[in-house]
């Protein structure tokens, strides 16, 4: 169920807000950005590996997050991921869609915040 | 810890990417896998039951290489060079746009069909116009080298013929003594009655010089041209027009040898000519059949009788100005030899094209100028359009460039947009065109040469592509110029605010309102004058009645009535029977209508008045006419009586003259009983007795003052023939067309009656021209105006749209509604006001390229001005009032809740 939900939504493109608003803050590598998704839903949202990475190229690709080597000592180097100031109007616009969709929905629905 | 790298190697493989990138990857998705291991074995997994988990993970369902396969697609497979990393694929980039701007223009439906209307109105008038232009301007004449062809005058501007028709010695001298012409040809008009083949017809025709056709580089489509040998007097043969062997013959190639009756006359066809051939003429003279030139002994030697019109052909290399020069020399040295009749008399030399199309040229600029200026207010409204649009869309503007899309590839695309609403337009346009020909011809004057060809060809779809694309570039550039140059931030941090309403989008459309209001005020100047000059045209006087009355033209054969008494005879029977028609008031025998045919002129000596010099005599046009031609034609008796029947070769010469002739004679004495005889009082002509004075009566049209006029009773002449009945009626004078043409028949069967019409409608056809600019004109003028209150509709909306908020505050403060209302009609009538003085000062300028077209007003007539300037005051005003009352009746609390 979860992964189908995950499937859909990652068509349309949610998925990108999570990557962005999780590298918004501080730089993360790809690992941890799939633990933090997985953690932060509870289980119900995860990435596997076979897809998590691809986004994360087509991101950068795009020029909303920027990939670099980190070397840390005595650590494997990582590849870290940062949000670009291109990343982060789309960002803010993003929230902004998924906060009305949310309201929108909720107003319809009946669904009532906490 | 097993190698998860070649796993993943394995899967990267097939999707060509460059070694550095491959590495890269593989070493990031290693360290994940290993992370992922190393957690499953943290939670008590079997080595062997992590390393399955990782890898069916990594397996699952080929995600990973074709995700990877959509985003790494574009990596290219070369090593990147410095400076040639962005390709730019021209091609794609434009089908792309093209489909983006396709989905734009659909998604928008309204708003794509308003602006394609807009355009399609303003392309559609210049390509219609282009067309005629094209038709009759650009179009080469269909002759061989086509611009070393002249027409040559003789220039006799001093007794007010600047284009006089040269003589024939004249025109055989010239043509002998010039160096730089390939040929000269001469012609002259000539009706021809033909009989003996059906009905008996009156045809239009000219004698023609037998080298006319070879020089003008014509072949026949049957026979042959004439031969030089034919040029001379006896030689009875006959070219025919093909709408003539068609129409008469029956398209029969057998006609080519075959007797015709002409006048009387057996002539034989030796040829027929294409349609296309048509020689410059006065009026509406369309030839339809030819016959040599054929100068008798005596017509050679004279130089005192001018009828000719000569054209000729310029070597290869000579120029106008040469051809000129040389023309000059030829006639000084002429008017040395014959003083008598060539003192003062100089050549004009001009080309065929415009002597052909001369008249028409002003009349079809500003028309080409007058579109011009529709297409560029439809532009203005249509950026208009799009501004307020790209204030709507400044969003998607506001995103794509944060995005990092190129300003100027943004424009590009802003641009290819409009270029496809323009390129729609133009197509839209084109039918407009198509449709508005088929109205346009019928207006065009019956004497403008070659407008039956006036059809929308290759140059014209080449012009209308050109102008479509020109004016998408126009009207899109200051919308795109907007979008590409508006302040990111400031659009992002104005939230929902509208970025189009900011000061320089405002500006913009104010502009863009004050250079339509100009624009359309130019047109509607342009428009004014020339209705207000049709005006004065139509009500001036023509000297006579044209109402209700029936002109014909009734040739007679010289063959069949060679004489003075048989002519008599075939007249009074005619009147006779014509009077005695139910409906007919009158009828007169009458010779060269006027505003038909100029008249004949010659000059003439008053009795107890000394001659002027030969050069300085001034012409008197004459006429032939039977009795009661003056009451019948309406045309004032002021002095002394009309002819009568007693007014015969056996009684005193008689003569009737118009008063400027009486004024010009005898200033301060009664000219009744006074004589004439043409020429000078010196020649041998008979003396004539003046025996009436008449009111002038113009000549060919409205605006050359009347000249001297005087008139023969035709039963006292011996040579000059009447060739008009006119028959004043007291019903429409057309229903009495059939009658009158079978009273005739039932005198001759055999004789033509032609050009049977009414007075009202030949001096209509005078002002046709006129008309013919002043409707366009009009027309044009009214779509400029409809236009231009739309487009200060539409600002006026919007910008009172915008200030919602602001008036909403006012209101709640405690303004009055006239408050808001004359605040809002205040900035309309600035904007109207500016527009008004621009156009006013544009417009002073330009209307002085329409001076030859008016008459009767000057190009800066301050009636026209001040009429034009109220109306579209007026008309501004309603177009800012409707919103202005709008925004008055907002309630204050809407409008501070609103954005």
């Amino acid at each position: 169920m979860a992964s189908a939900i995950l499937d859909r939504e990652l068509k349309k493109g949610s998925a990108e807000l999570l990557i962005l608003s999780l590298v918004k803050d501080r730089p993360r590598h790809g690992y941890e950005l799939g633990q933090l998704i997985e953690m932060r839903s509870r289980g119900a949202l995860r990435f596997n590996v076979a897809s998590l990475y691809p986004l994360l190229y087509r991101l950068e690709k795009r020029g909303w997050i920027r990939g670099r080597w980190v070397e840390k000592s005595g650590q494997r180097r990582r590849r870290y991921y940062r949000l670009t100031p291109a990343g982060g109007k789309i960002l803010k616009a993003q929230r902004e869609g998924w906060r009305e969709f949310v309201e929108a929905i909720s107003l319809i629905t009946g669904i009532q915040h906490a | 810890m097993p190698d998860f790298k070649e796993e993943i190697r394995k899967r990267l493989e097939g999707l060509g990417l460059s070694p550095a990138r491959e590495a890269e990857i593989v070493e990031e998705l290693s360290q994940h896998l290993d992370d992922q291991y190393k957690q499953a074995l943290s939670h008590g997994a079997t080595e062997e039951a992590a390393r399955e988990d990782v890898l069916r993970e990594l397996s699952q369902n080929d995600v990973l290489t074709t995700s990877l396969k959509r985003v790494e697609r574009r990596v290219p497979q070369n090593p990147i060079q410095m400076g040639t990393e962005r390709k730019t694929n021209m091609f794609a980039d434009l089908s792309q746009d093209v489909r983006y701007g396709l989905r734009m223009l659909l998604k928008n439906p309204g708003f794509t069909t308003i602006a394609v209307l807009a355009l399609a109105l303003g392309i559609g008038a210049n390509s219609a116009i282009f067309t005629v232009v094209n038709t009759l301007l650009l179009r080469p004449l269909p002759y061989k080298n086509p611009s070393q062809l002249v027409v040559i005058w003789e220039n006799a501007t001093h007794l007010g013929f600047p284009k006089n028709t040269p003589s024939a010695a004249n025109f055989l001298d010239w043509q002998k003594q010039n160096t730089l012409f390939e040929g000269m040809a001469a012609f002259a008009e000539r009706s021809f009655n033909l009989t003996g083949v059906g009905e008996p017809e009156r045809l239009e025709g000219r004698r023609v010089s037998a080298n006319l056709f070879d020089l003008l580089g014509v072949r026949p489509i049957l026979g042959r041209n004439f031969v030089p040998d034919e040029d001379k007097p006896g030689t009875k043969v006959a070219v025919l027009s093909e709408s003539l062997w068609r129409r008469r013959f029956g398209s029969d190639p057998g006609v080519i040898g075959r007797a015709l009756a002409l006048n009387g006359e057996s002539f034989t066809v030796v040829g027929v000519l294409p349609n296309s051939v048509r020689l410059p003429s006065f009026g509406n003279w369309r030839d339809q059949i030819w016959v040599p030139l054929a100068f008798s002994a005596e017509d050679a030697a004279s130089r005192g009788n001018h009828y000719l019109e000569v054209i000729g052909r310029m070597k290869p290399g000579v120029t106008l100005e040469q051809a000129r020069a040389e023309m000059t020399t030829i006639m000084a040295r002429l008017a040395q030899q014959y003083p008598e009749d060539n003192t003062r008399i100089g050549t004009v030399v001009n080309p065929l094209h415009e002597e052909i199309v001369g008249d028409m040229k002003p009349a079809l600029l500003v028309l080409l100028g007058a579109v011009a200026f529709v297409l560029l207010i439809a532009c203005a409204n249509v950026a208009n359009l799009l501004l307020a649009r790209a204030a709507a869309r400044h969003k998607e503007i506001a995103l794509r460039l944060a995005l990092g899309a190129d300003r100027a590839r943004l424009t590009k695309q802003l641009l290819v947009e409009s270029v496809m609403l323009s390129l729609l337009g133009g197509a839209v346009g084109l039918a407009f065109a198509y449709g508005g020909l088929q109205v346009l011809t019928r207006f065009i004057p019956p004497d403008v040469a070659h407008a039956e060809g006036i059809a929308i060809d290759a140059r014209v779809l080449g012009f209308t592509l050109l102008i479509a694309i020109v004016t998408g570039l126009i009207f899109g550039l200051a919308p795109a110029s907007q979008a590409s140059h508006f302040n990111l931030n400031d659009t992002l941090k104005e939230g929902g605010r509208d970025a189009g309403a900011g000061v320089r989008g405002k500006r913009l459309r104010s502009t863009l309102v004050i250079a339509e209001v100009a624009v359309s005020f130019i047109l509607l100047i342009g428009a004014g004058l020339l209705i207000n000059s049709f005006m004065h045209l139509r009500n001036l006087d023509p000297g006579f009645r044209a109402d209700h009355m029936l002109t014909l033209n009734v040739d007679l054969s010289e063959t069949k009535y060679p004489d003075n008494p048989k002519r008599t005879a075939f007249f009074d029977e005619v009147v006779r029977r014509i009077q005695a028609l139910p409906g007919v008031r009158s009828v007169a025998v009458a010779g060269n209508l006027p505003f038909t045919y100029n008249g004949d002129s010659m000059p003439i000596g008053a009795e107890g008045i000394p001659d002027p010099p030969p050069d300085q005599r001034p012409d008197v046009i004459f006429r032939a006419i039977g009795p009661g031609y003056f009451s019948t034609m309406g045309i004032p008796l002021v002095g002394g009586r009309d002819f009568n029947d007693q007014d015969t070769l056996d009684t005193t010469l008689a003569v009737v003259v118009s008063e400027k002739t009486a004024r010009h004679y005898w200033p301060n004495a009664d000219p009744i009983g006074k004589r004439i005889r043409n020429g000078s009082t010196t020649s041998d002509a008979p003396w004539r007795t003046v025996i009436g004075v008449v009111k002038d009566v113009r000549q060919n049209d409205f605006i050359a003052e009347p000249k001297m006029q005087m008139y023969f009773a035709y039963r006292q002449l011996r040579s000059l023939m009447p060739n008009a009945l006119i028959v004043r009626t007291a019903v429409d004078p057309l229903s009495l067309a059939s009658s009158v043409r079978n009273a005739i028949w039932a005198v001759d069967k055999d004789q033509t009656v032609a050009n049977i019409d009414s007075m009202e409608h030949i001096v209509a056809g005078a002002v046709a021209r006129q008309r013919f600019s002043m409707l366009l004109l009009a027309i044009f003028a009214a779509v400029a105006l409809v236009l231009a209150a739309v487009g200060i509709y539409g600002v006026m909306s919007y910008s009172v749209a915008q200030q919602t908020r602001e008036i909403g505050i006012r209101m709640a403060l405690g303004a009055q509604r006239s408050d808001v209302l004359k605040m809002t009609i205040k900035q309309g009538l600035k904007l109207v006001g500016l527009g008004l003085v621009i156009g006013l000062a544009v417009a002073f300028i330009l209307t002085r390229v329409m001076a030859t077209l008016l008459f009767g007003i000057s190009a800066t007539d301050p009636l026209t001005f001040i009429t034009i300037s109220f109306v579209l005051l007026v008309v501004a005003m309603l177009a800012s009032y409707i919103p202005s009352v709008r925004a008055m009746r907002v309630d204050p609390m809407v409008a501070l809740r609103y954005q």
